[in-house]
């Protein structure tokens, strides 16, 4: 299947890169990446959003067509927790 | 007595309506730093009425980031001190302090009177229970969270779309990774877990505080976003994203529990059950059915199954009461189970407040009369 370049960055745009993967990829292997790579807190959840289309990507979506198109920003959120306990 | 010029600023405002406000009855669960900026919000706003739920007392720690407590309040219920705070705002609210886990002291009669209920708890599990109720009663649903630099406000509109998205289609598996870390034989809490407690400051309270105050007020009847939709706001660079959270098919709650959902009241859940023969049940929160120790044998509940809140217990259980031997206890705990094995309840009483059965055509929710 042919790959699909995009933008990923995180929720704070400090990071930020072009990535090219196959669209058999899933959500979460961008997350994994972005976890890897940036060296992200290992101990914080992360949900996928499109910024460009405004809709989120669950981990297990495929990187098909009606999600993400070429140039499309994602990005990597943390999962927040907190309350202020 | 309201003075009436009290709201004199908000009916030049030519969009806000008083008199929708003043009507609107919300849930607040959970009176921490964010819960303390939404109730401070609600008040000044004039809104009609705020139930209030919190187990926890107020800390030192808490006055860095919670608007409504004073050192005086050290010790007291957070719950009650905020419904006395909301009280000094505006005396014409009708403001009710429950103390206690919401779960446990929530009136399931009264879930629809709410225009919304707002979580702001600091953990998963409170919001996953919270998003199930909501999402059976069709009551809207805020979720709040923050950290040291962001904040979140997750709008779940079930009470006008009952098809919404929900905080489970959300979540990432890696969220039910992390709860299992903290639970041994999936369901009992490790005595030596330690809790990750996230720091977090009055910023990130009050920008998630107001938004979820915001969204809960525009939920009403034509209302233009109808689905679920997530707002994360960085607090240092002013950025936010607004993302569309869809339905998920595997999602564990809508995949099970679908649309339309009949609720009754039952004295007896056995005479419930009777008609669903092999039905799965979900259960609100893990019981634990039986256990048998693998060293002596000694065991309780093959025959008739225990149906013990499994919250109520630690891994401590797993240590062999009869021979001593640590760890050797297996345990089994659901949180599905078949109508037949729940019709064996017989009478007692199940410590729980209601349990809901699904299928291709709809859900079934059965609340039971239940004391804590």
């Amino acid at each position: 299947m042919a790959d699909v370049k995009f933008i990923v960055r995180t929720a704070d745009q400090t990071r930020k890169a072009e990535v090219e993967m196959d669209r058999t990829s899933i959500g979460s292997d961008i997350i994994q990446a972005a976890v890897d790579n940036w060296a992200l807190p290992a101990d914080t959840d992360y949900a996928l959003v499109n910024v460009t289309t405004g809709k989120s990507l669950v981990p297990m979506q495929l990187l098909d067509e009606n999600f993400v198109k070429p140039g499309d920003v994602l990005e990597v959120q943390p999962v927040l927790v907190a309350g202020g306990w | 007595m309201i003075p009436n010029d009290r709201y004199q600023r908000h009916s030049l405002i030519d969009w806000f309506s008083q008199d929708d406000v003043r009507g609107a009855r919300i849930g607040v669960v959970g009176a921490g730093a964010v819960g303390n900026e939404v109730l401070k919000c609600l008040a000044l706003l004039g809104v009609g009425a705020l139930d209030i739920f919190d187990l926890d007392r107020v800390e030192v720690h808490n006055l860095t980031r919670s608007v409504l407590f004073r050192e005086s309040d050290i010790g007291r219920n957070k719950a009650e001190c905020a419904a006395e705070r909301v009280r000094e705002l505006d005396p014409s609210i009708a403001v009710t302090a429950h103390v206690g886990d919401f779960f446990r002291v929530l009136d399931f009669d009264r879930l629809q009177d709410y225009a919304a209920i707002i979580c702001c708890v600091d953990n998963f599990e409170a919001r996953i229970r919270l998003n199930l109720i909501c999402k059976l009663w069709r009551v809207n649903f805020i979720n709040t969270g923050v950290d040291s630099r962001n904040a979140v406000v997750d709008t779940f509109p079930f009470a006008l779309n009952p098809e919404a998205g929900c905080y489970e289609c959300a979540l990432p598996p890696s969220v039910y990774q992390r709860l299992s870390q903290r639970y041994s034989c999936g369901g009992l809490k490790r005595i030596a877990f330690v809790e990750k407690r996230i720091p977090t400051t009055v910023i990130t309270a009050s920008l998630a505080g107001s938004l979820a105050a915001s969204r809960a007020l525009r939920l009403g009847p034509g209302a233009p976003d109808q689905n679920a939709g997530r707002i994360f706001v960085d607090s240092i660079t002013g950025s936010s994203t607004r993302t569309e959270l869809p339905q998920r098919a595997d999602c564990p709650v809508c995949s099970q529990l679908k649309a339309p959902v009949r609720i009754a009241r039952v004295d007896r859940l056995q005479a419930a059950l009777e008609n669903l023969a092999d039905a799965e049940v979900t259960l609100p929160e893990p019981l634990i059915l039986s256990f048998k120790c693998k060293s002596c044998g000694r065991g309780d509940g093959h025959d008739t199954p225990l149906f013990w809140r499994a919250s109520d217990h630690d891994s401590r259980l797993t240590d062999c009461a009869g021979c001593g031997a640590e760890g050797a206890v297996d345990i089994e705990i659901k949180d599905r189970i078949p109508a037949q094995t729940l019709a064996l309840i017989g009478d007692r009483p199940l410590p729980l407040p209601f349990v809901a059965t699904g299928s291709e055509t709809g859900t079934r929710v059965f609340v039971l009369r239940w004391e804590s």
